[in-house]
């Protein structure tokens, strides 16, 4: 194809008027992409006629500018500064102007700053949720540990006590090792000389199904005085307070105690 | 730009020039400033474009509000690699125009015309002679048989398959014709 022929032929003049048609623009087209001349051709002959109708242009009535700025008002983004072309840094004369670029930031870009916000937020609303919960379970655990530390202190307080107990030296001990079959208990009482309050230790005591309790028996005078059953107590347990007798003996009862005591059922006894 | 006899109005605090990339950039991106610019420098243009296809003028006026609106909104489907700027606005208008030209409103409110002068200048009392606006007034200045053609094809806005049918001469005769016709329009353009 010769390319000088074509545009000489008027089809660049009529693609600029809009009057090829729809085959011409597709070749057009084409051409104009592969060949300068031709966009070049296009370039000129679109200035011709720029130039030609600036020429004689016709001014519209005044009031047409400031419908179409009050119709479009809600179209606009509105700088609050005036925008300057970024090659043309010159100060016009007369004028004030900063003579700097002012760079716009576009609605687009407010609204990527809009959706970061709300992504960072979420984000933020994720994490709070997971540290609160966190920290529910902390407190929670708090708690648990404070219930144990008071009830690990108060078992403390009781095996010091207990250790003063059986420290103190108006303190009768007496020995009460496993009856014959059963050897493999034993306990220790201790009974205080001046107030009377009998203590007893479990050293060994085989361990009791449910339902039972072993139970504190004190002889006097030949007769089983029921001395207190045997509680969980941390170190020594605090028995009756018994004023008189020759010795003890611990025997297995069902829970809560008997008032006399099942003598096949002794596992542990001893003289004072 | 080249010094015309119309002076291009600076707005106060507006730069006095934007190249056809940066104002393209600046109308995408929504600036009232660049709309209000566009404005400026080109409704003269267009408006003597509609004017040379539609006399009346009010009508004309509604045109060229309708055109900015459209160009203002269809600014994303400007390509730069097919043309100029003005150019897209041009055939914008153009088509407006033509369109407005043909709808019923219109066609029930003017007469029937023929394509003479004698037409033109009689109802000039009542509307602009459209024969000294834009382009028409080169137009004017084509051989008859050219000057018909263009007529039709640009102020008319008939395709060259219609421009065939209407005068009975085959398409190819239409197209060479009229691409004729536009290498002399050409020639009464330069300076």
């Amino acid at each position: 194809m010769d390319i000088k022929e074509y545009i000489q032929s008027g089809v660049i003049e009529s693609y600029v008027l809009g009057l090829a048609s729809a085959e011409e623009v597709i070749e057009l087209e084409k051409l104009s992409m592969q060949y300068v001349e031709v966009r070049d051709a296009i370039d000129a002959f679109s200035q011709l006629i720029m130039r030609q109708l600036s020429e004689d242009a016709v001014v519209p009535p005044a009031e047409i500018k400031q419908q179409l700025l009050d119709k479009l008002a809600d179209e606009f983004e509105q700088p609050k500064t005036p925008v300057l072309p970024i090659n043309n840094l010159t100060a016009i004369p007369g004028e004030k102007t900063s003579g700097k670029v002012i760079k716009m930031v576009s609605l687009k870009a407010w609204r990527n700053v809009a959706a970061a916000a709300i992504l960072l937020l979420l984000v933020s609303a994720a994490l709070n949720f997971y540290y609160y919960n966190n920290y529910k379970q902390s407190t929670t655990k708090y708690q648990a540990l404070l219930a144990e530390r008071n009830t690990l202190q108060a078992s403390n307080d009781d095996y010091h006590q207990t250790l003063n107990i059986i420290h103190d030296s108006t303190m009768h001990i007496v020995r009460m090792p496993g009856v014959p079959g059963k050897q493999d208990n034993m306990a220790t009482l201790y009974w205080d000389t001046k107030t009377k309050d009998v203590y007893v230790y479990a050293n060994t005591l085989q361990q009791i199904p449910k339902g039972k309790q072993y139970q504190l028996w004190a002889l006097v005078d030949g007769k089983p005085v029921d001395a207190g059953v045997i509680a969980n107590c941390n170190g020594i347990c605090k028995m009756k307070n018994i004023p008189r007798a020759q010795a003890f003996a611990i025997t297995l009862e069902k829970e809560g105690g008997s008032p006399s005591p099942t003598l096949t059922a002794m596992y542990v006894f001893g003289k004072v | 730009m080249p010094e015309k006899k119309q002076s291009i109005p600076i707005m106060a605090g507006t730069p006095n020039k934007y190249t056809e990339s940066e104002l393209v950039t600046l109308l995408k991106e929504r600036q009232q400033n660049a709309f209000g610019y566009l404005y400026d420098n080109y409704s003269g243009s267009l408006y003597s474009v509609i004017l040379s296809i539609i006399t009346d003028r009010d009508l004309a006026s509604d045109v060229l509000q309708e055109v900015f609106v459209k160009i203002w909104r269809q600014i994303e489907t400007y390509d730069a690699t097919k043309g100029r700027l003005f150019t897209w606005m041009m055939n914008i208008t153009r088509n407006a125009s033509i369109d407005t030209l043909r709808s019923k409103g219109y066609q029930n409110n003017q007469q029937n015309r023929e394509l003479t002068d004698a037409v033109y200048e009689s109802v000039g009392s009542v509307s602009t002679n459209t024969d000294k606006i834009g382009l028409r007034q080169l137009v004017y200045k084509l051989k008859q048989e050219y000057r018909v053609l263009v007529e039709l094809a640009y102020f008319q806005g008939y395709t060259q398959e219609e421009i065939s049918k209407i005068m009975d001469i085959p398409l190819g005769t239409v197209k060479t014709r009229l691409r004729s016709a536009l290498i002399q329009l050409r020639e009464l353009v330069k300076p």
